[in-house]
């Protein structure tokens, strides 16, 4: 059945993202011919200018449009996919509770990771770097000799928790809303806050106990060693993904045991 | 197996200070087709959304095939909403491969076969659609599961006489001998001739609760105008 659910969600979000990520790339390509930085050109007020403010304004929007269109769609899967009336049919479903919001919490991850790929990807058309993969492996040499081979290899783990947390800690605001008798949605933005909050709190308690050694070690001239910076790493992932856990189980017992759609 | 296909005891549900339904108590038996008839606002669908676990009761328990509202009774129970549930961007066949995705009872060449009836293109979006024919795509959904409990809240509200008759006849065509129908609603005369039962809500309780030759017997009167009587304003 989770499989089921996830080809749903796909299909029901794919139609939405590929235009987008279409118009993205295509404005990344024309800004790179019609160049609008102006990169070694000599600059005159005339119709060439005027279309290149034109085509980076466009693109500049598309960019940022792709990534806050990444957010909405996510917010509004959730939202009125399950509380709103389509909820009528996903919840009559013989499906359980943690399937919709698991189905849910996986395909928003893969829209993620795919936007965050097509916007670095557009950057690099616009860029237009020669020699690309050679300064790539560079630069992921520098950060591997930087932070040592446990740590290099915990920042994908720990990037993949960090979209894992913040997307089940707004399903978790959005079912605490959804409690509320009047006024859900603005519950919900109130309990996002709520839970940023408590969030904050413990990430401040965790710092002092587990990475304590590592921020007394902190002065103005102070590099951390690899060790300290896997030992940060390794708090943090720790600390997400116990509070994923919690914000997933809240979401899914109300979800499960309150529900109550109107 | 037990001829109990529906039953609850002591049901509440309270909305804010407003009881919705009070204290319900009853037992539907198998292959009967019993009408939920009340006013507006009496607790009808409150008490079929109850049923679907759509809504969390604040009092009492109910038990569909001796079991209590889960996956499993999902898997027996086929539920019209007084809303439309479709996803506007799906075509028609789209919400077809999802129902027969997810319910092992649907049966698909019947729903393309009332779809056929009903004059409605399969390859049409959703969106494009009337109230009217949205109504008529639900229906055929629902009618289209071999379910063992029909939950119908006002099936024919918002579709036209002609198309009326056609939707009776469609939810008389699949009754499976075994299986219950609930149908509420508040438009009594066009669907009296259907109901084996009646079961009368006011204000959240049960008022009445009767065989329709009973009733005719009893009262030596239709159920419409005994309905007309009882919920006189």
């Amino acid at each position: 059945m989770l499989g089921k659910l996830i080809k749903y969600e796909i299909k029901a979000t794919v139609r939405l993202f590929l235009p987008l990520y279409a118009a993205l790339l295509l404005f990344s390509l024309i800004n790179r011919f019609v160049n609008p930085f102006a990169i070694n050109e000599p600059v005159n007020i005339n119709l060439q200018m005027i279309l290149r403010i034109i085509s980076m304004t466009a693109y500049y929007i598309l960019l940022v449009g792709t990534l806050v269109m990444t957010l909405v769609i996510m917010i509004q899967r959730f939202y009125k996919n399950l509380l709103g009336d389509e909820g009528y049919l996903m919840f009559t479903l013989p499906v359980k509770t943690w399937q919709h919001i698991i189905s849910k919490l996986l395909v928003s991850m893969m829209w993620t990771i795919v936007s965050f790929a097509v916007a670095v990807s557009s950057i690099i058309i616009i860029a237009n770097i020669g020699n690309l993969t050679n300064k790539l492996a560079e630069m992921i040499k520098a950060v591997r000799n930087f932070t040592g081979d446990t740590a290099f290899f915990l920042i994908p783990v720990f990037a993949l928790m960090g979209i894992a947390f913040y997307t089940v800690m707004i399903y978790a605001a959005i079912a605490l809303g959804h409690l509320f008798q009047k006024h859900k949605i603005i519950a919900s933005f109130g309990m996002f806050c709520v839970l940023y909050f408590i969030y904050q709190l413990c990430a401040v308690i965790v710092l002092i106990i587990l990475a304590g050694p590592v921020i007394g070690a902190i002065t103005p001239s102070w590099e951390p060693t690899q060790h300290q910076i896997s030992v940060f790493l390794l708090s943090f992932l720790i600390l997400s993904g116990a509070l994923t856990a919690v914000n997933f189980a809240v979401t899914n017992t109300i979800l499960h045991k309150r529900l109550n759609l109107e | 197996m037990n001829n109990i296909i529906l039953e609850c005891r002591n049901l509440t549900k309270i909305f804010g200070t407003v009881k919705a339904l009070d204290n319900v108590t009853l037992s539907i038996p198998r292959g009967k087709i019993v009408g939920l008839l009340g006013p507006n606002a009496s607790g009808k669908t409150t008490f079929i959304k109850l049923c679907n676990q759509l809504l969390t009761p604040n009092e009492g328990e109910i038990l569909i095939g001796g079991m209590k509202p889960g996956i499993e009774t999902k898997k027996i129970v086929s539920y019209l909403p007084e809303k439309n549930y479709l996803n506007e961007w799906m075509k028609v066949s789209d919400i077809i491969n999802l129902f027969s995705d997810f319910y092992a009872d649907f049966n698909t060449e019947k729903a393309y076969d009332m779809l056929k009836n009903l004059d409605i293109r399969p390859k049409d979006k959703l969106k494009s659609m009337s109230k009217g024919t949205k109504e008529k795509v639900q229906l055929i959904l629902v009618m289209s599961r071999e379910a063992q409990l029909y939950l119908l809240d006002e099936p024919i509200g918002g579709v036209d006489p002609a198309a009326r008759d056609y939707i009776l006849d469609t939810i008389l065509g699949n009754y499976n001998e075994n299986a219950t129908i609930i149908i509420s609603t508040h438009i009594i005369s066009d669907i009296e001739k259907i109901l084996d039962e009646v079961i009368f809500i006011r204000e959240g309780r049960i008022v009445l609760t009767n065989t329709v030759d009973e009733i005719r017997e009893e009262y030596g009167k239709s159920v419409d105008s005994l309905f007309r009587e009882v919920f006189k304003c």
